[in-house]
């Protein structure tokens, strides 16, 4: 077997999927810095780093696309482009979520936050996400997996949230938009778990060529989902 | 284990579920009516030139009325296959063969099969156009001709038929007394597929039939080969992978004389299940 400049661009372009990944990733812990510290100024430096991202997963877009049809990849190779292209829309998406945070800064004041672990929620997300594009760079079904399972944890610190939530909001003397956008950002991170885990389907398909995301399994953790 | 109906109905169309099947129909091109059948059946067939197995213990099932495709390595023997089903390599002295290969479940190599019936049934089209130095309604006429028919009336119907199945008729309906020689290489060829039509086969067998066309021309054949899908049994030989993955149902790919995978060509192209598949189609054979 031998490796032809092809494969180099695939490789290339895998490289710089990683490359964004890292950004994304900063850029959602640094948003939930900026809303623990209300800094504004960091608020700021997030929406100009969204741009770049927005910006890199539209060039890498049209690098994939420009490979389909110059190259016409098959088999891995095309799973590996296909792939590089779902988890760059998913990357793109974690890089909105980051701004929806800081977005929801002016109406959240820090001791209600602090009644919040928004940290350890977010710490969990961003594993997730980082374990995914591990198990991407070394096509690791078996860690794809893991991810899949730890987003069960995320949906309940989330249910958890809401519901505290929601009991905070019968306490007449508590402002109902900023209990919202606290709720709101607990969303934003169980989001951010929910690209993860496409992310590591995306990881499965490209290793097995079996499309999963809508499994059985997923299926019934749907129908599970709507009874609670 | 038994599936209800609608588990089968939900499992055509799931794309996971259609991965792990044996042999699908691929969803992006409609089902043949009546088509599916095992049409040429291959059991333990090897073909040998001399001492050398060029062909080694095929097992396959071709399917009525699909396009399967034949790829492989240069000398891996796909060409020596297709011309086996027509018995083409009689031609080549030292060449014989083992085991059974069977159309419509008569032996193709048993004692009491009429060769010039057979190739009547089983049509072939080469790689260069090599259309008679004749007129174009001559070539189209000989095969009929040659069978038996004589009246002019009839002939002139076979003809304009087999133009139009060949989507020729339009470019030649009115200079079918021209010599076919004077004809481009595309149209040659579509000339050479009406030609092979005339006599009303059941297979069409395609041996790199694009490769000394440009990619108009070749483009009009491929359009072609999805005419005739449905009508014909259609087997390709090409070195051209797209053009596989574009016309064929199934997909065969030989490696120096073994059939090494046969399955959906959407699987194949998408998912092989063979390593050795996956890495030539994606350039990694050393």
């Amino acid at each position: 077997m031998s490796d032809r400049p092809v494969h180099e661009h695939i490789r290339d372009l895998s490289d710089v999927l990683v490359h964004l990944s890292e950004k994304v990733l900063k850029n959602f812990d640094d948003a939930l810095t900026a809303i623990r510290n209300q800094d504004e100024e960091q608020a700021r430096e997030i929406r100009r780093i969204d741009f770049e991202i927005d910006l890199a997963e539209v060039g890498l877009e049209e690098r994939c696309l420009a490979f389909l049809a110059l190259q016409q990849p098959v088999a891995r190779d095309l799973r590996m482009i296909v792939t590089i292209m779902k988890i760059n829309d998913d990357l793109e998406r974690i890089g909105d979520l980051a701004v929806h945070i800081i977005e929801r800064m002016p109406n959240i004041k820090p001791d209600m936050l602090a009644m919040f672990d928004f940290d350890s929620m977010g710490r969990l997300a961003a594993d997730m996400t980082r374990k995914s594009i591990e198990a991407f760079i070394n096509k690791d079904r078996f860690l794809a997996d893991k991810v899949c399972a730890l987003d069960e944890e995320i949906d309940s610190i989330h249910s958890a949230v809401f519901k505290k939530v929601a009991t905070l909001m019968k306490d007449p003397a508590l402002n109902v938009d900023q209990l919202i956008s606290l709720l709101s950002i607990s969303r934003y991170i169980e989001r951010m778990a929910d690209h993860a885990t496409r992310i590591a389907h995306e990881v499965t398909y490209l290793v097995t060529g079996e499309i999963v995301r809508h499994s059985d399994i997923s299926y019934e953790k749907l129908i599970q989902s709507l009874k609670d | 284990m038994q599936m209800t109906a609608e588990e089968k109905e939900i499992s055509m169309d799931t794309p996971a579920k259609t991965a792990t099947r044996d042999i699908y129909i691929p969803s992006e091109r409609k089902s043949v009516s009546g088509g599916g059948k095992p049409h040429v059946v291959a059991k333990d067939f090897s073909i040998f030139y001399g001492d050398f197995e060029a062909v080694k213990k095929v097992n396959a099932d071709i399917l009525s009325k699909y396009v399967t495709a034949i790829i492989g390595p240069s000398g891996c023997g796909k060409s020596t296959f297709l011309r086996a089903i027509n018995r083409m390599n009689d031609l080549i002295p030292s060449c014989h063969t083992t085991g059974t290969l069977r159309f419509d479940g008569e032996d193709i190599y048993g004692k009491l099969t009429d060769e010039v019936l057979l190739r009547k049934k089983i049509g072939m089209v080469f790689q260069k156009p090599n259309p008679f130095p004749k007129s174009i309604f001559d070539n189209i006429a000989y095969g009929p001709r040659l069978h038996g028919m004589n009246d002019k009336k009839q002939l002139a119907e076979v003809v304009e038929k087999s133009l139009r199945k060949a989507a020729l008729w339009d470019e030649v309906s009115d200079r079918l007394e021209r010599n076919a020689l004077g004809l481009s290489g595309g149209q040659q060829q579509r000339l050479c597929v009406a030609r092979t039509l005339a006599v009303e086969p059941e297979i069409l067998l395609l041996d790199e039939p694009t490769s000394a066309l440009d990619p108009k021309a070749t483009a009009k054949i491929e359009d072609l080969i999805q005419e005739l899908r449905g009508s014909y049994t259609i087997m390709i030989v090409t070195h051209n992978m797209q053009q596989a993955s574009r016309v064929s149902d199934y997909t065969m790919f030989f490696y120096e004389g073994t059939l090494v995978e046969h399955a959906g060509t959407s699987q194949l192209f998408t998912n092989p299940r063979d390593r050795m598949t996956e890495d030539y189609i994606t350039g990694r054979f050393s």
